[in-house]
């Protein structure tokens, strides 16, 4: 990949809200059992999942900025899919201690996600996201690719 | 009355000439002793003969082993017609009664001294696309006087009674860069009925002159390209890519080493090799996705002659149609049925490259021994020296430090299993030592040759490099593509084993140095290196050698291309330096590949490949490129709502996207 940092922030995003939101919601309904529907939004097991995964988000969009400081080291100016695939993990596992050591208590007031809680959901997210940034974004939007990451026309 | 005959290789703008006086015979042939001297190996020693009677010339072939064409068509004996392009070899030769020479030639800045190779002529069959542009004299050479205006009253082209078709979309070139284009445009919604392609290649392949090119510079097709996985010319999306499929299909014939091409696409370049796919899968690719969209329908087999804007917004193209059926013995009437127009609306040019050029000195020795095979282009057929090497051994010198030069030495390294006794010497102008920088990086640099996955940095693809150059003006566009381009190879494990092993061993051994002379001695080419810091000459021994400096983008050798610049004025990139380096320089382009100055109202004009290059976008000659162009100029006609192009949203994409995977029509 050659990505731009508007391209990673478009591309961050809309796999977001194209695969991270529904996915989300799988498992913010399988936290609280399936037993609700409408769905109880108000209720912390339900909400955190999307909390946790907002928390990554906001995490990448900034260290997206340091990638690209990465990249201007390499001769191509690429973001091999094994970096990608490694600072993902890594996202997480920094969104996950801060979880686990309470820097984000103010956001999980009422409990801490556990790792079970979280890597599970992250994993799922993770890997169709990884497949779509191979393959599955071309076949919607051709101009992706030579946009470094950024939706819209050429 | 005397006659001047001219000559040019195809291709090439220089050439030379002379008069004929008398009734003849005079002789064309490889000999210097010659009337017409034509030194090249595929002219014969003694190749044709002339004869003039009155005003008629008479031109009969000697047997020649590669032919003689008059007008596209091999002849055996034949009336030569003032205008007629006689084929010789590489060389395009046409004649001129002396009465009409006249000022026009004092100032013809092509006539020079300096042959060019012919890196893009056809061993057989039509000769290509490029032959000299229309005259401005109105000479009887089609397409005549008509063509003798900037732009074309459509009442003058229907009184000639030769428009053939009238579409909206035609690309001229027929190769990899018009497959792109023409299948962008049918993805997009465009019919086969709207689209014409011109192109010489008697096969219509779309990679019958890059499939040439790679086997000559010995790639052949088990070999693997320097190209990477996504860039799929056959598909738009570029996914699948070949790694993908080569997984497959290795996994379904129970070879899991399958799995080592998705791994290198997962690490490339930073921790494994980068993935390549084999020639013999692109060219397959090719010819599936070419029937997928109807290909041969859209296809016309001829040589474009001319182009101009027509006084109804639109384009006329000139071309000749070439034929096989042909007889030697055509009449004019016949010969002028295969002289056709097309009118359109939309037009691409992609002609690709024009020559390969010698190094100077090797240029200087080929004229002085025009008998010998042994100094060679890698874009010529040079297969028999290889032959020559496995069965006698001998000593072969490489010239040039980039992708062929390694493909070449590999084949030098394959040569030495069957044959022990075969050295090779590496000569280089200068050494590399450090690598190109740019921003915080630097270009890396192993057996002193500056090392890149591919011809450009990745990201002047997709990514930060290509919307940076996009956005620079024409002066930091020079800077630019100065600071990322240079000859450079790819990091390849076996070439790179190859080097040690060689140095090791002895039979590799790299020189560097400028060459003073290169001379023949007992049956050897001894290369003589000016002498550096005062000391002793050094001479290199060889039995062949191989220039390996790699093709030549001069866009005024393009005639079709130095007619269009000449008569609409049309300007061109910024090529950094001045002086040589200018004529490297593409056609000015939009953004979109838009060629303005040749916009004539609603009738647009395209470009791609080399044609454009050094303009927006750096990697034009390659497949990813040509893609980039396509689509570039596919979505400008789609925002000027060309016929047909849809906008191509992500529900069409997709929608296009599966009907590709299961083979069926756009």
């Amino acid at each position: 990949m050659t990505p731009t940092l508007i391209g990673r922030w478009h591309t961050r995003l809309i796999l977001f809200a194209l695969i991270g939101l529904p996915v989300t919601l799988l498992f913010a309904l399988h936290a609280t059992n399936w037993d609700y529907w409408p769905p109880r939004y108000d209720l912390p097991a339900f909400q955190y999942p999307f909390y946790f995964l907002t928390a990554i988000v906001l995490l990448g969009l900034v260290l997206d900025m340091a990638y690209m400081q990465i990249q201007r080291f390499h001769w191509d100016q690429d973001w091999p899919f094994a970096y990608q695939f490694f600072f993902s993990i890594v996202e997480y596992l920094i969104v996950y201690y801060a979880v686990w050591d309470g820097w984000l208590d103010f956001i999980f007031t009422e409990f801490r996600p556990t790792w079970n809680d979280t890597v599970y959901h992250f994993s799922t997210v993770f890997t169709l996201s990884f497949l779509a940034l191979l393959g599955g974004v071309q076949i919607f939007f051709i101009r992706w690719r030579f946009k470094g990451g950024e939706f819209g026309r050429l | 009355m005397p006659i001047e005959i001219s000559w040019r290789r195809t291709g090439a703008t220089a050439g030379g000439r002379t008069v004929l006086t008398g009734n003849g015979p005079f002789r064309m042939g490889r000999s210097s002793g010659n009337d017409v001297a034509l030194d090249h190996p595929q002219v014969s020693r003694f190749h044709a003969e002339v004869r003039l009677d009155g005003g008629r010339v008479t031109i009969i072939d000697q047997k020649s082993q590669n032919g003689t064409l008059i007008a596209g068509n091999r002849i055996t004996s034949a009336q030569w017609r003032e205008g007629d392009d006689l084929a010789i070899g590489p060389f395009i030769l046409e004649y001129r009664q002396t009465r009409t020479a006249g000022a026009r030639d004092a100032n013809d800045p092509d006539l020079q001294a300096t042959v060019l190779g012919q890196a893009d002529a056809p061993r057989d069959g039509p000769r290509d696309a490029r032959q000299p542009a229309p005259r401005d004299d109105g000479s009887s050479r089609f397409p005549g006087p008509v063509f003798n205006t900037r732009i074309v009253a459509l009442r003058d082209l229907q009184a000639t009674q030769k428009i053939a078709e009238e579409v909206d979309y035609l690309t001229v070139g027929g190769g990899i860069g018009s497959f792109c284009w023409v299948d962008h445009l049918r993805v997009f919604g465009v019919p086969t009925s709207a689209i014409r392609v011109i192109g010489v290649a008697p096969d219509r392949k779309p990679y019958a002159k890059w499939g040439r090119l790679c086997r000559n510079s010995q790639i052949p097709d088990t070999e693997r390209i320097r190209s990477n996985s996504i860039s799929t010319p056959d598909n738009i999306w570029g996914f699948p890519g070949y790694a993908s499929r080569e997984f497959v299909r290795d996994i379904l014939n129970g070879r899991l080493v399958g799995l080592k091409y998705l791994l290198q696409v997962f690490g490339e370049p930073a921790i494994t090799e980068s993935y390549t796919p084999r020639t013999g899968d692109v060219y397959r690719s090719f010819d599936t996705e070419a029937t997928r969209i109807g290909w041969d329908q859209m296809w016309r087999l001829g040589q474009v002659v001319g182009i101009r804007k027509t006084d109804d917004e639109r384009f006329v193209i000139a071309y000749r149609m070439l034929s096989t059926q042909v007889g030697a013995n055509e009449t004019a009437d016949e010969r002028s049925q295969r002289e056709r127009f097309i009118i359109a609306r939309h037009i691409h040019i992609s002609t690709g490259y024009p020559a390969s050029n010698y190094l100077p000195d090797l240029q200087s020795f080929r004229q002085k021994h025009p008998n010998s095979h042994a100094v060679v282009n890698a874009y010529e057929e040079h297969d028999e020296i290889y032959r020559s090497l496995e069965q006698k051994g001998g000593t072969i010198l490489i010239r040039g430090r980039g992708i062929v030069a390694s493909r070449v030495i590999q084949r030098v390294w394959e040569a030495r299993k069957v044959n022990k006794s075969i050295r090779l010497l590496h000569l280089v102008r200068a050494p590399v030592g450090a690598g190109h920088k740019y921003d915080l990086a630097q270009r890396t640099v192993r057996s002193d040759v500056e090392q890149q996955p591919f011809n450009w940095p990745k990201a002047c693809w997709g990514g930060t490099l290509r919307k940076q150059l996009e956005a620079a003006t024409p002066e930091e566009r020079a800077r630019l593509l100065a600071a990322w381009d240079g000859t450079t190879t790819a990091d390849r494990d076996d070439w790179n084993q190859i080097i040690e092993e060689g140095t090791r061993d002895g039979w590799y051994k790299v020189s560097v140095g400028n060459v003073a002379a290169i001379a023949e001695k007992s049956g050897k080419l001894v290369t003589r290196l000016e002498s550096r810091d005062r000391q002793e000459n050094v001479d290199l021994t060889a039995d062949f050698i191989v220039d390996c400096t790699g093709l030549i983008a001069r866009l005024d050798e393009t005639p079709l291309i130095a007619d269009l610049i000449r008569t609409y004025d049309l300007p061109r990139n910024r090529a950094g330096a001045t002086g040589s380096e200018q004529s490297l320089a593409g056609l000015a382009v939009a953004n979109s590949f838009e060629i303005p100055g040749l916009q004539n109202g609603r009738g647009r004009a395209f470009a791609a490949g080399v044609v454009a290059s050094r303009g927006p976008y750096a990697a034009v000659d390659s497949f990813l490129g040509l893609q980039y162009a396509a689509l570039r100029s596919v979505d400008q006609l789609a925002a000027l709502k060309a016929p047909s192009v849809s906008r191509f949203g992500p529900f069409r994409s997709a929608y296009q996207w599966a009907k590709w995977c299961v083979g069926s029509p756009p």
